[in-house]
This record gives structure tokens, C-alpha cells and sequence, in this order.
């Protein structure tokens, strides 16, 4: 049973949307991973590459980028960053997206509403979200830091914005039904898999909503890859189907991104 | 089913009103253990979990009995319905598919050491039944965990060493954790199981290196958990084969003395 998996698992080349450098906070249980020990903890959990997060940028977007293009500068994995986005304001400084030069390797923004202090509405982050679209840049966002209503306004404000909700940071299964309301109305949501773990879900959402709205990601090093990745190699869809939520949707995304 | 040896030793059934669930009757979680291998789990349905046992036990052995054998079912306690809840456990005790209580101390809001518990534990102890609690860390957004961590099980842990515990969830993803493991390193009759979102990273390898492997067992939580979402977990863990052998059943058909009988 081992054997197959690990096959399958390596055959799908697994590229991950949630890899976070830094120490995790309000996990105590959780390490921070090393960067000199990425490259081994993606093989080991048969990962191809994926997106990069910093943790520092949840507590201050312009550094925590800053950190994160350091750590990345020289590494030899198949890997993006995503940097952390708050709404261009005139005077905010720093390295953030739609502010100054964005280096190639930036794949993704994220941003922390909550955490932040902003709104997710249009009069807010409209300027951020335009600037998203013309550089086909996705937004990702934890359900933690928004309420389901204010992702709804702002997925059909800016219909060419790709959004990929996040299932971060607790489970995303007590909010199965507006999450799946929203999926339905908004084309342009995706959901990113690392607590979408609830019995039949993948078949679900493939069958209602679309394989191509599905992105993997492990939230790594807090989780483990191995638990979206064993929904996925068990889950009674097809290989392309599979082959798409593993990491060609998100391979897709990624090569839009305009510099 | 030929192959199935797994056994998902915490998994529910019915529909939950918490959450949507596109699969959570008993059909489609077989369904699902055939896919998977899985010989048989051990659990209980929504409805007796938030108000115990004493309706729901003659529905828990009819399922029993129409799976084949295979949903093995556990007696929930709500030390708020002490007695009705003994009663009815007296009756299912030689029940067919009968497989031990349950406690959940943070669903029914009476912390995990508090004296109205000692009813079940006396009875399991003196019938040689396990007993599974959910446990868990506590938690700055769900408080009535606090009702639960690992710690507070210790007294009666003590009283009544000959009594099986499972600590479900094994304490969580915070601090229960290191409290989980400290009681299933420090007395003989405490066990672990891998059910719920305690997704960490490499748990399986943590787990196997901080208890004796014995201890642990693989539980999915169905249907709020899909047990793929443990299964490749545990399967692709850099543990030994005889490691997960014992996670993945042995460990349940000794904690839960399902092994020997051949049911239905």
C-alpha cells in the first residue's frame, strides 16, 4: 500500500502553495524549517517545488518580503515567493506588491485583513486588486482573516482576480457550507487544500465545482504534506483530475504572473 | 474487502449539524473502508455524542449488524445523564458489536476529572472495557477544550489502572500534546489516537519516537476527517513497516479485544 503511494505521489510531482519559512506563530508544537533543510523536507515528501511564504510578514508585510527574498536568494528549488500585500496607500514604503519593483520570483500576494487592520472592500484594496489582475498575480487569503461575505463582494468586484482562499489557520470544515456557496457563485475562488480534509470532500468539489478549482498546499512545516496529498491519491477522480489539484493548476497560475 | 487489515479506531456516522457533509452515513463509509482497506472501525453516531447513549444503542447494533460485522460501536457517557446512561450500558454490555464507552468532556461541559465520570470508569473497569475520550490542548478560540486536556484525566487514570484509555486526538496540536505523551509514557493503561485535524508535521515519526509504538492507534474521526487524509500519513511515515502494522491494527483489536472474536 506504501509502494503505490509513494509511485503515484512522485509521479504527480506535488507543487505546493503553503511552504512557510520562519517560525510558525501560535503553533508551539511546530519548527521552524531551515532553509538549509528545505530542499530535503520537500523531497522527503515527495514535493516538486511550490509557493514560499515568510511568517515574518504577517508581522510586518514590508520586512517579512524583505526576509524572504534574502532567504530565497541562491536556493535551487523549484520554488516562488509569496509576498505579503496590504492596499497601496500613497507613502506606505518597502517592498510590497504594486509598490516599486516586484522581483520575477514573486509569484503571489497575501494578505492578513485581520491581522492588518484593513478592510477587504473595494474602496480599500481596490487599487491592490487592479494591480493584481494586470499582472495576473493570484491573492491569497486565510478564511481566518476574513468573513465569507467580504470574499464574496470582492470575487465579484474583480471577477479577473484569482483568489485562492486558504483552509488556514484551524479547519476549514465548519465552514463547508458557506465555503461551498461561494465556490459556486464565484468562478474566480479557488481553494487551497491543506485542512480541506472532511470525508468525500475532494470528490465533491471536483464533481460540483471542478478539478481546476483546487490547489494543493500543506501548510508545511506546521503540517504535513502527507495529509492533502493522501486526500488526493486516494480520491476516487481522474488522473488528470489529480494531476491538476497536485500542481497543474497551480503551475498554471504561477507561469501567468506578468513581472 | 479481501486484503482490508486496517482498523479506523474513531470514527462517527450520521449527519452532523455542525458542517456539511457530503458522505457521513454508515453506506458511504464503508464504502469508503472497502476502498481503503479497511477492515473495520469503532465509533459512535452524532446523536450520542453530544446527548449519550441511552436512545441510540439499539440503532448503534442494528448498524452493527448490517455492516456485516464491521462498524464496531461505542457507548457515549454524559456524566449529566449518569444513570440512564449506566442502565442503558448494562443492557448493550453483551450486545453483538459492542466495543466500549466513550467520554467527551468538552461537549458536555464537565471537566474530564470531575467525580460524575466514575460511574463509567467503575464500569468499565469492572467489565474490562476500554473507554475513549476525545482530549485536546487548550484553546484561545474554543474554550470548553479546557475541559479536556490530558492532565485532568490523570486522577482517574490513577484510580482505575486496570481501565484501557484512549485519549483521542492524543492531546491535540497544542501543549495537551507533551501532556498526552507524558501519560501514555507514565502509566500502562493510557493509549493514543491519531483521529482529527492534529495534521503536524511529522507526527507519526514524533509519536512512534516519544511512546512505545503499542500505545498508538489510528483513528480518522470520520466523517469531520476523511481517513485518507491519515491514512497516506501514516502509510508514507519514516517509521518501520512493523511500526505502522501496529498502528494501523494490531494496536485497536488489543485495546479494543475485537481481534479474537470473528463478528457477525
Amino acid at each position: 500500500m506504501a509502494d503505490r503511494r509513494r509511485e503515484v505521489a512522485e509521479k504527480l510531482r506535488f507543487f505546493d502553495a503553503g511552504i512557510w519559512l520562519g517560525e510558525p506563530a501560535g503553533f508551539p508544537l511546530a519548527h521552524e524549517l531551515p532553509l538549509g533543510r528545505l530542499g530535503e523536507a520537500l523531497r522527503e515528501r515527495f514535493l516538486s517545488g511550490g509557493l514560499v511564504s515568510h511568517w515574518y510578514g504577517k508581522v510586518s508585510a514590508q520586512d517579512g518580503n524583505a526576509v524572504l527574498m534574502q532567504a530565497m536568494e541562491g536556493c535551487q528549488e523549484d520554488v516562488y515567493a509569496a509576498w505579503t500585500a496590504l492596499p497601496l496607500l500613497p507613502g506606505e514604503s518597502g517592498r510590497l506588491p504594486g509598490a516599486g519593483s516586484v522581483p520575477s520570483k514573486v509569484k503571489a500576494a497575501r494578505i492578513f485583513p485581520k491581522t492588518h487592520n484593513f478592510s477587504l472592500t473595494s474602496w480599500c484594496v481596490g487599487g491592490l486588486c487592479e494591480w493584481l489582475v494586470s499582472r495576473h498575480m493570484p491573492l491569497f487569503i486565510w478564511h481566518v482573516e476574513t468573513d465569507w461575505k467580504s470574499v464574496y463582494e470582492l470575487a465579484r468586484t474583480f471577477p479577473k482576480l484569482e483568489i485562492v482562499v486558504e483552509t488556514q489557520t484551524q479547519k476549514i470544515l465548519y465552514h463547508t457550507r458557506p465555503v461551498f456557496a461561494l465556490m459556486c457563485d464565484c468562478c474566480n475562488v479557488r481553494l487551497e487544500l491543506s485542512n480541506f480534509a472532511g470525508q468525500g470532500f475532494i470528490e465533491y468539489a471536483v464533481r460540483e465545482f471542478g478539478a481546476e478549482r483546487l490547489i494543493f498546499g500543506s501548510f508545511l512545516p506546521v503540517n504535513d504534506p502527507l495529509v492533502p496529498m493522501g486526500m488526493i491519491l486516494d480520491a476516487k477522480i481522474s488522473e488528470t483530475e489529480k494531476s491538476l489539484i497536485a500542481g497543474g493548476n497551480l503551475r498554471r497560475i504561477v507561469n501567468e504572473v506578468t513581472s | 474487502m479481501s486484503d482490508a487489515f486496517i482498523v479506523d479506531a474513531h470514527a462517527h456516522h450520521g449527519r452532523p449539524g455542525a458542517f456539511f457533509a457530503p458522505e457521513s452515513e454508515p453506506e458511504a463509509l464503508l464504502k469508503l473502508m472497502d476502498q481503503l482497506g479497511i477492515e473495520r472501525a469503532i465509533g459512535t453516531d452524532h446523536v450520542s455524542v453530544f446527548e449519550g447513549c441511552e436512545r441510540t444503542l439499539p440503532m448503534l447494533r442494528s448498524v452493527f449488524e448490517q455492516s456485516g460485522g464491521r462498524l464496531h460501536y461505542l457507548a457515549v457517557f454524559n456524566p449529566k445523564r449518569a444513570s440512564g446512561c449506566v442502565e442503558a450500558l448494562k443492557q448493550a454490555m453483551n450486545w453483538p458489536g459492542f466495543a466500549g464507552l466513550k467520554i467527551h468532556p468538552s461537549f458536555h461541559g464537565v471537566s474530564a476529572e470531575d467525580a460524575r465520570y466514575e460511574p463509567a470508569w467503575r464500569f468499565a473497569a469492572e467489565r474490562d472495557v476500554p473507554i475513549l475520550t476525545h482530549s485536546w490542548s487548550a484553546s484561545d478560540y474554543n474554550p470548553a477544550q479546557q475541559l479536556s486536556t490530558p492532565g485532568r484525566f490523570e486522577p482517574l487514570v490513577g484510580k482505575f489502572p486496570k481501565v484501557r484509555l484512549v485519549l483521542g486526538h492524543a492531546g491535540g496540536r497544542g501543549a495537551g500534546r507533551h501532556e498526552a505523551v507524558r501519560l501514555a509514557r507514565d502509566y500502562e493503561n493510557v493509549f493514543l489516537d491519531l483521529a482529527g485535524d492534529i495534521f503536524c508535521y511529522r507526527l507519526v515519526e514524533s509519536l512512534v519516537d516519544s511512546v512505545p509504538v503499542e500505545k498508538i492507534l489510528f483513528g480518522s474521526d470520520a466523517p469531520w476527517l476523511d481517513p485518507r487524509s491519515r491514512l497516506s500519513h501514516v502509510l508514507l511515515a519514516d517509521v518501520p513497516a512493523s511500526a505502522k502494522a501496529r498502528i494501523l491494527r494490531e494496536n485497536a483489536l488489543h485495546v479494543y479485544r475485537i481481534g479474537a472474536k470473528k463478528t457477525c
